[in-house]
């Protein structure tokens, strides 16, 4: 009933000029999954050879976009920095402080060992802090747009924060 | 006038069978309108969610939420690591990374692989990988100093 009053207030409001106005469809449901939607046009366009728009090419990098591709960057990274050491653990025959006690021999300057720390550290507080922002995100919060930067923006100056005090460690 | 038909029939009807219809992906449209011009009944298709067909999965949903609930569980292990460095948490901080980095992989192959055979080849691959690690670190734990031990080590210097 609300939805009949609100809609006719609506109505009233318009003038003589062109009008937005809202309407409830009648939703029909499709007999496919948009899964084989998808997969119908990635075959069919890589079956006749269609070149892809420029999008990353030509599309202003805003902000949010690069935090966005640094998640991903940072993820991927991560990742196949532990599957390489897993895979040490493995392959080596020797132990692990073994092979710390050969990096502590080369005798590396302070600022050099800091600045390592900082290079490790980056990364994982990075993926932890916008982590964090995407699971604010899957709860719905912080959608507006100067929501999105400002987290942004606090994930960015947390990451460096924390990597300094972790290489200080 | 007919959507205000169609509304009073909704309105009849009462809202909640609307809202609680899974299959209902009803989406408010804007329209441009014209005040000459008559409403049109517009029939829009929609992806209604497979559980609509009954015979539907939940596979990618609870997916998702697990993928969530790892990704806090992971959280939750980083202070514990630093406080308490027992084998447990060496083991269950191994479980947790590699299955977040399996899935989170997962989602970039999704993401950038097409293909049927290509699909199924770099799945396949991941697993492999995703195995390996895990068989690595927990090789690690159990021979070596744990992961805890090792990544205080690495910071000693």
């Amino acid at each position: 009933m609300a939805l009949l009053l609100r809609t006719v207030a609506r109505q009233g409001l318009c003038s003589s000029r062109l009008q937005l106005a809202v309407l409830y469809r009648h939703a029909v449901p499709m007999g496919t999954t948009a899964k084989e939607e998808m997969d119908k046009f990635w075959n069919k366009n890589t079956r006749l050879n269609r070149p892809v728009s420029p999008h990353i090419s030509i599309y202003q990098w805003s902000v949010p976009m690069m935090l966005s591709i640094s998640h991903r960057g940072t993820g991927v990274a991560l990742s196949s920095g532990i599957s390489a050491f897993a895979l040490a653990a493995l392959v080596l025959p020797e132990s692990y402080p073994h092979y710390l006690d050969l990096i502590h021999s080369m005798s590396f300057g302070p600022q050099f060992l800091a600045f390592s720390k900082f290079a490790l550290a980056f990364p994982v507080a990075f993926h932890t802090f916008n982590g964090i922002r995407h699971l604010l995100w899957d709860l719905g919060k912080g959608f507006k747009i100067p929501e999105v930067y400002r987290s942004g923006y606090i994930v960015i100056a947390l990451t460096v924060l924390t990597s300094i005090g972790l290489a200080a460690m | 006038m007919a959507a205000l038909v169609r509304i009073s029939y909704v309105c009849h009807r009462g809202v909640s069978p609307l809202l609680f219809r899974s299959s209902s992906l009803i989406r408010p449209l804007a329209v441009q309108k014209d005040r000459d011009c008559p409403y049109h009944l517009i029939s829009a298709k929609i992806h209604a969610t497979p559980s609509n067909y009954g015979s539907g999965s939940k596979a990618a949903s609870l997916h998702w939420t697990g993928e969530r609930i790892l990704s806090i569980a992971l959280l939750g292990l980083a202070p514990m690591a630093y406080f308490y460095p027992v084998p447990a948490v060496d083991y269950t901080l191994a479980a947790a990374l590699t299955l977040h980095g399996h899935w989170g992989l997962g989602q970039v192959l999704t993401d950038y692989v097409h293909g049927d055979s290509k699909i199924k080849m770099a799945n396949a691959g991941l697993f492999l990988l995703s195995s390996v690690t895990f068989a690595g670190l927990c090789y690690f734990n159990y021979h070596d100093v744990g992961i805890c031990k090792a990544v205080a080590l690495l910071w000693s210097k």
